[in-house]
C-alpha cells in the first residue's frame, strides 16, 4: 500500500513539477500573473508529494518491508533503527530522492521568498527551479526507482555496509546535497535576470545568500565526508583526491569565488560576466561532478558500474550548458562591467586573482580527475594520475590563494591602496617573519611547506587581530565604551566584514591542519604480546588484552591498548575488528586519541596465539583537529555574516570611514587612517 | 590597465602550465587491466596500476594482517600479486582491486597500495546481484 503510494506520488510529483515549469514560462511570456501564482503553488505540490514518497521510503525501511528491493539491499531487520533511516541514502535511488527532496524545499522556499519582489525576472526563474524539480522527477520515475520491488520474497535484508554504520555517514550526505540542491536558487535568478535582460546588479542581493549559505552546506557536507573517511577508512587520511571527493570539491571552488566576486558585483558592477559564468558553472559542476560518479565513466574507490542514469545526467548536464553559453553570449552586452579595474594592487584586484587561482585548481583538479578519459581518448594507454599530481600542482596554487586571503583584507579599494597594504602589513609581516625564525632556528624546520604555511597563518592571524584591535580602540576612543562592550558593539555592527574575518581564521586553522598532518605525521607498525611494553614516536604503547564483545549486528575483537605520554599521561585505546552478521568480510574500526596537538590512531592488524600477540598499525598525526575545529569556526563566520545585527549599536562616524567588504560603511575604518 | 592585466594573465599562465607539466611528469601511471599488462613486456620494469579480480586460490593473508598474497585474475591470465600494508576491509576472493606496483624479476607483482571497489554507497543492481548471491 505504502509502496504505491510511494509511486505514484514520484509520478505525480514529476508531473506537477512539469506542469509548474509550462505554467511560469506561460506567466513570463504572456504576463500572466495568475499563471505565475499557480506555478508556485505548483512547485509546493512538487515537495508535498516528493514528501509523501520519501515518508512512504521511510515507512519501508523502519517496518523492515523487504518486498521493496532497495529495503532488502541496504538493511536488515537487526539493523539499529537510527541506521535504518539512514539508509535511506545509502544507495543511488534513494541518495537521488533525498536529492530531490531538498530540491523541492530550496525551491520552494526560494519562490515563496521572492514572491514579494514584483520582477520580470521571477517567473523565469521560478521556471527554471521547477524544470530542474521535473528533471529529478523523471530521472527517479525512469531510471532510478527506490520502490522497485524484490524478485523473490527474502527472509532478511542483506544488511548495510559496515563502512556506512558511522555517525559521519548519517550527516554526510544530506548536508552535501543540500549544498548541491541549494546552488539551483542563484543558477535559476540568473537564468532570469538574463532572459529579461536586467541592466542593473539588484539581483545579486538575494542571490549572495543563497551562494553563502550553499557554499557552507557543501563544505560542512564536503567536511564531514573527510571526517568519516578518516575515521572508518582506517588508513590514516582525510583526503585522497578520489574522484568522488574531488566532484564535490570543484564546485566548491568556484563558489568560493563566487561569495566573493558577488560583492564587487554589488558595489562596483564589475565582475558581471565573471560572476554569470561563475554561476552557471557552479550549478553544471554539482551535476557534472554527479554524472561522473555515478555513471561508471571513472575508476573510484567507490564502486561504480556503469548504469543509465549517466546518461540522463550528460543530457541534462549539456541542456544546461548550452543554455547558460546562449544566454550569456546573448546578453554579453549586458554583461559587459560599468567601469573598467582601477588596479591589480587593490581590493577588487585581490578578488579578481583570488578568483582566477581558484578556477584554475578547479581546472586542474577537473583535469586530474578525467586524465583517465583524457589518455584514453589521446593515447592508446589509459592513465591516472596519482596524488603527487595534486600535490604538485594544487597545493602551490591554493597556499597563493591563502597568502592572499591573509593579505587581501589589509587592502584598500582607493588610489592609497599600496601605501596603505604597506603601513597595515608591517606589524602582522614582523610577527611572521619572527615566528619562521624560531621554527627554523630554535626548532629546526625543514620542510619548506611547514614554514611557509606558518608564516601565512601568523600573517593571517596578526592581520586580524590588528584590524580588531584598531576598531576596539577607535570605538572606545569615540564612545567612551570599554573595551568589551565597544568589542562586541564593534563586531556587531558589521556581521558581514567580522564574519568573513572569523571564516578567515577557521580556513587558516584548517590549512594549519592538513599541513600539519601532512608533513609531520608518522606511521608505524607495533607487534605487542600481552602485557608487552613498545616506544614508538616517544609513545609507550602497553597491550592490556584481547576480548570479544557481542554487539546488536555485530560481534568484535577488542584490543585494551594503553598508551603512556612522556608527562605521564595515559589513554586506553580501544580498537576493534567486527564481524558483522551480514557480511563475511571483518570491519577493523579506529581508535583515536584527539587532542589539539595531534591524534594517535590506532587501527587493530591482526592476531595471533588466541589473543596472546597481536599486530597494530600506529599513526600519529599532528593538528588534525585543527581541521574540523576550522571547519566549525569557517561555519560559524558564515552563519554569523548572514545574521542581522543583533542589537541596535549607536553608530559611531569618525572622519573618512571606509567601505567594508559588502560597501557598507565601516565604523572603525577611520583609526586606521 | 589592460596590459598590466595581460601581462599578470601571461605570467600565470606560464605558471601553471609548468605546474601542470611538473604535476602530469611525475605523477602518472599506466592503469591497465591484467591481461592487457602480462601481454606487453614494455610494462615490465614501470610502476603501473593493475586491476582485476582476486582469486580465491592461493590467497594467503598473514595473521598480522599486513601482507596478502594473492592471484589477481583477468579475463584469461592471472599474475601473481604480493601486497604489503594494512589489508582494506572490503579485500575478499571475488572482489575487484586496483593495485599500484611493479613485477619483481621472479614475476610477483609487489604492491604497497591498494583500492578496493566493492565498497560503496551507489551500488547498483549488479552489485547487489553479487551479494545476493553469498551462501
Amino acid at each position: 500500500m505504502m509502496i504505491d503510494v510511494g509511486n505514484f506520488a514520484l509520478a505525480g510529483a514529476m508531473l506537477v513539477a512539469a506542469a509548474s515549469a509550462l505554467a511560469a514560462v506561460h506567466g513570463a511570456v504572456n504576463g500572466v500573473p495568475a499563471a505565475v501564482r499557480l506555478a508556485r503553488w505548483l512547485l509546493g505540490g512538487f515537495l508535498a508529494l516528493i514528501s509523501l514518497s520519501s515518508a512512504a521510503l521511510i515507512d519501508a525501511l523502519v517496518h523492515s518491508n523487504f518486498q521493496v528491493a532497495y529495503v532488502a539491499n541496504y538493511t536488515e531487520r537487526a539493523l539499529p533503527v537510527g541506521y535504518k533511516i539512514a539508509a535511506f541514502w545509502a544507495g543511488q535511488s534513494g541518495s537521488l530522492l533525498l536529492w530531490a527532496w531538498l530540491l523541492g524545499v530550496v525551491s520552494t522556499l526560494a519562490a515563496v521568498l521572492w514572491r514579494r519582489r514584483q520582477d520580470a525576472a521571477y517567473p523565469w526563474a521560478l521556471a527554471t527551479l521547477a524544470a530542474v524539480c521535473a528533471f529529478f522527477g523523471a530521472l527517479m520515475l525512469f531510471a532510478a526507482n527506490p520502490f522497485v520491488l524484490s524478485v523473490r520474497p527474502v527472509a532478511d535484508g542483506q544488511g548495510l555496509n559496515p563502512l556506512l554504520q558511522n555517525s559521519g555517514m548519517i550527516a554526510h550526505p544530506p548536508v552535501l546535497f543540500a549544498g548541491y540542491a541549494a546552488f539551483t536558487v542563484p543558477f535559476a535568478a540568473l537564468i532570469g535576470a538574463l532572459m529579461t535582460g536586467q541592466k542593473d546588479d539588484e539581483w545579486v542581493q538575494p542571490v549572495r545568500r543563497w551562494v553563502l549559505a550553499a557554499w557552507l552546506l557543501l563544505g560542512v557536507g564536503i567536511l564531514l565526508g573527510a571526517n568519516w573517511a578518516y575515521t572508518e577508512l582506517g588508513w590514516g587520511g582525510y583526503w585522497a583526491w578520489d574522484p568522488v571527493e574531488n566532484a564535490s570539491l570543484l564546485p566548491w571552488l568556484t563558489a568560493t569565488g563566487l561569495i566573493h566576486s558577488l560583492v564587487v558585483q554589488r558595489r562596483s558592477g564589475i565582475f558581471r560576466g565573471w560572476n554569470a559564468g561563475l554561476i552557471a558553472g557552479t550549478f553544471l559542476l554539482c551535476i557534472f561532478g554527479t554524472y561522473l560518479t555515478r555513471s561508471g565513466v571513472i575508476q573510484s574507490v567507490h564502486a561504480f558500474e556503469a548504469s543509465s542514469i549517466g546518461t540522463f545526467f550528460l543530457v541534462f548536464l549539456g541542456c544546461g550548458v548550452l543554455l547558460s553559453l546562449g544566454l550569456i553570449i546573448w546578453r554579453r552586452n549586458l554583461l559587459k562591467p560599468a567601469q573598467p579595474l582601477d588596479s591589480l594592487l587593490s581590493r577588487d584586484g585581490a578578488f579578481l586573482i583570488a578568483n582566477v587561482l581558484l578556477t584554475l585548481i578547479m581546472v586542474v583538479t577537473m583535469v586530474g580527475t578525467i586524465f583517465p578519459i583524457i589518455s584514453r581518448v589521446m593515447t592508446s594507454h589509459p592513465m591516472e594520475v596519482k596524488t603527487n599530481f595534486y600535490n604538485t600542482v594544487v597545493a602551490p596554487l591554493a597556499m597563493v590563494v591563502v597568502a592572499l586571503m591573509a593579505v587581501g583584507p589589509l587592502l584598500s579599494g582607493g588610489r592609497h591602496a599600496a601605501a596603505d597594504l604597506r603601513r597595515r602589513l608591517m606589524l602582522p609581516a614582523a610577527a611572521a617573519v619572527a615566528a619562521v625564525l624560531v621554527a627554523v632556528v630554535a626548532m629546526a624546520w625543514r620542510e619548506a611547506w611547514s614554514v611557509v604555511t606558518l608564516a601565512i597563518v601568523v600573517l593571517t592571524v596578526g592581520a586580524i587581530l590588528q584590524e580588531l584591535i584598531r576598531g576596539v580602540r577607535a570605538r572606545m576612543a569615540d564612545s567612551q565604551e570599554n573595551a568589551a562592550t565597544a568589542l562586541l558593539r564593534l563586531v556587531d555592527g558589521n556581521h558581514r566584514r567580522y564574519g568573513a574575518q572569523m571564516a578567515h581564521l577557521g580556513i587558516a586553522m584548517l590549512v594549519a591542519g592538513v599541513v600539519g598532518s601532512s608533513v609531520f605525521g608518522q606511521k608505524h607498525d607495533l607487534a605487542l604480546t600481552r602485557g608487552q611494553e613498545a616506544e614508538v614516536a616517544g609513545l609507550t604503547f602497553t597491550l592490556r588484552d584481547l576480548n570479544q564483545t557481542r554487539h546488536e549486528n555485530y560481534s568484535a575483537v577488542e584490543a585494551n591498548l594503553m598508551v603512556t605520554q612522556k608527562d605521564g599521561r595515559t589513554a586506553m585505546l580501544k580498537p576493534q575488528v567486527r564481524y558483522y552478521d551480514k557480511f563475511e568480510q571483518p570491519a577493523s574500526e579506529v581508535a583515536l586519541d584527539s587532542t589539539l596537538r595531534r591524534d594517535i590512531y590506532v587501527t587493530l592488524a591482526g592476531w595471533k596465539d588466541e589473543g596472546h600477540s597481536a599486530t597494530f598499525q600506529v599513526i600519529v598525526n599532528p593538528l588534525v583537529a585543527w581541521i574540523w575545529l576550522g571547519g566549525l569556526v569557517v561555519t560559524l563566520g558564515g552563519i554569523f555574516a548572514m545574521l542581522p545585527t543583533l542589537a541596535v549599536v549607536p553608530a559611531v562616524q569618525p572622519g573618512g570611514a571606509g567601505l567594508d567588504l559588502a560597501g557598507n560603511p565601516q565604523p572603525s575604518g577611520g583609526a586606521a587612517r | 590597465m589592460k596590459s598590466k592585466l595581460i601581462i599578470a594573465g601571461l605570467i600565470l599562465a606560464a605558471t601553471v602550465s609548468y605546474l601542470v607539466y611538473a604535476g602530469v611528469s611525475q605523477g602518472w601511471v599506466y592503469y591497465l587491466e591484467v591481461d592487457a599488462y602480462l601481454a606487453k613486456p614494455e610494462y615490465r620494469g614501470q610502476t603501473v596500476r593493475l586491476c582485476g579480480r582476486v582469486g580465491a586460490q592461493g590467497l594467503v593473508r598473514d595473521a598480522a594482517g599486513l601482507t596478502a598474497r594473492f592471484n589477481l585474475l583477468g579475463k584469461t591470465h592471472e599474475i601473481p600479486v604480493v601486497y604489503h600494508g594494512v589489508v582494506p576491509d572490503m579485500f575478499k576472493p571475488g572482489c575487484e582491486v586496483v593495485v599500484e606496483g611493479k613485477q619483481d624479476k621472479a614475476g610477483v607483482f609487489q604492491s604497497t597500495m591498494m583500492l578496493t571497489k566493492c565498497a560503496s554507497k551507489y551500488e547498483t543492481e549488479d552489485h547487489a546481484k553479487r551479494l545476493g548471491q553469498r551462501p
